[in-house]
């Protein structure tokens, strides 16, 4: 189990670097990197299924000046690492899954926040080397501020995946019959609520007919 | 000289690695810069004032960003034959950066990216209705496909930036305005995709447990899609985190009624 952490940690760590530490290739991007997830652990339909949901929910979840969004990645990553991991190819158990793992993603725009605070500080250290032409310690910089990023993704990703997972597991078992259903009834429902927000994005009506709105 | 402009281009990709609520895309942008400014200043001197110019206070789109690298750059380079101190670059820097990133921003992540992900759920859909048992098998290409299609737009679309940016340089920004046109026809192809994609998801699990749980699953298709409508006007008043758990509560209430 370990080892396959360390592996699923080392996935989750390249996806959610993409979001603004390198490339923006858009691997970061849950209907990417939920189903790669998925088909490692054997159950890509679930990986689909949750990474169009956070997809489609958090369309609006970019990096945009100072905002720091919500890691969307590490939502569906962890959701689908849980549910392939505990209770394979349950839809209720996914829908759990991504219920438990908002508040986590939450904690670690926390952790990025304060991390890229102490980037400043980095900054700081790079331009008193180029006052006194010590150009080489700008790659240090920026390799220093990668690694940082990289290694502040891989130890969040070791400790939800590991501890949110026993939490989650542990959690799940003890939920009564009718929120099993009515989390069977948000797996199909959620997409909708999902379009609705990408219909909302490219609405050509909207500005037409309601300006208030 | 292109051994320059390629590694400026590769550097381009790491514009936000040391991103800071200070400065924010700074010590990128100098790491960008460096092998040109390299090049183009012999005198130590100049070059660490070059440098320090950049130091500054820089923040854009970062697929706009290789446009306003390679303008910077030719200003540099004119800087360091004429010997002239007139030149305010880093003003001319800052003042492009916002524009461009008030057309990246709403073009790329706001239009682009939607767009290419509802393409790939609806092909993951039709996946789902028409290959049944096989779709395992053929799945991974799902996300493949997303993410070719929208690197192919969005890494020629920076190489092209950075390409008019050096040949045109100041004046390139008569054709970026361009780019806008193309925004109210992403707007409406990303519209018609996403109905589509609706239309494909209740044609395929209309009777799913939730149809029968809120409707007994006799609404019409008409009924839904009206509804679906309203609910895009009247949604934008709501959180994303409100909508998300107010679902998963409604659900678990019905349930416990029905019960």
């Amino acid at each position: 189990m370990i080892e396959s952490i360390f592996f699923y940690a080392l996935i989750g760590t390249l996806c959610s670097m993409d979001i603004t530490a390198f490339g923006q290739f858009m691997i970061c991007r849950p209907i990417f990197c939920a189903p790669i997830v998925g088909y490692f652990m054997g159950d890509i339909n679930t990986g689909f299924w949750i990474g169009m949901i956070v997809e489609l929910l958090w369309v609006n979840a970019i990096p945009m000046g100072v905002i720091v969004p919500v890691d969307v990645s590490l939502i569906s990553i962890l959701a689908t690492f849980w549910v392939c991991k505990y209770f394979f190819g349950l839809q209720e158990a996914a829908v759990f899954a991504l219920v438990l793992s908002v508040p986590f993603a939450y904690f670690y725009r926390d952790m990025d926040i304060s991390g890229r605070n102490f980037n400043t500080q980095i900054m700081h250290f790079v331009e008193k080397a180029i006052k006194s032409q010590k150009y080489w310690q700008i790659y240090a910089g920026i390799f220093l501020g990668l690694f940082l990023f990289a290694a502040r993704l891989f130890l969040f990703y070791l400790f939800a995946m590991y501890v949110g997972g026993l939490i989650y597991s542990g959690l799940y078992l003890q939920l009564s019959g009718f929120i099993l259903l009515g989390l069977r009834n948000a797996w199909y429902l959620l997409p909708i609520v999902g379009f609705v927000l990408v219909i909302k994005e490219f609405n050509i009506f909207r500005k037409i007919f309601f300006k208030d709105f | 000289m292109i051994k320059v402009y390629l590694k400026m281009f590769i550097r381009s990709f790491f514009l936000q690695a040391l991103w800071n609520f200070e400065r924010m895309q700074n010590i990128g942008f100098i790491y960008i810069l460096k092998p040109f400014l390299d090049k183009v200043y012999i005198d130590k001197k100049s070059k660490q004032e070059a440098l320090m110019r950049h130091t500054g206070y820089f923040n854009t789109h970062p697929y706009m960003a290789p446009l306003l690298i390679a303008i910077v750059a030719n200003l540099e380079k004119e800087k360091s034959i004429s010997k002239n101190d007139s030149f305010d670059t880093n003003g001319i820097k800052n003042q492009m950066a916002g524009p461009l990133a008030a057309i990246g921003d709403p073009l790329f992540f706001g239009m682009l990216r939607p767009l290419v992900a509802c393409l790939s759920i609806l092909v993951m859909l039709f996946f789902m209705k028409f290959t049944d048992q096989n779709f395992q098998r053929y799945a991974i290409f799902v996300p493949i496909i997303f993410i070719v299609i929208y690197n192919s737009f969005h890494i020629a679309c920076r190489s092209w930036l950075m390409f008019i940016g050096f040949k045109l340089s100041k004046n390139s920004l008569s054709v970026i305005s361009n780019i806008k046109t193309l925004m109210p026809i992403l707007k409406y192809v990303g519209f018609i995709v996403v109905v589509f994609a609706l239309f494909v998801y209740l044609l395929i699990f209309k009777a799913s447990p939730t149809s029968n749980l809120f409707f007994g699953g006799k609404e019409s298709d008409l009924f839904l899609y009206i509804m679906v409508f309203l609910f895009s006007i009247f949604c934008s008043r709501f959180g994303v985190i409100f909508l998300f758990y107010s679902v998963i509560i409604i659900c678990s209430l019905v349930s416990y009624l029905r019960i």
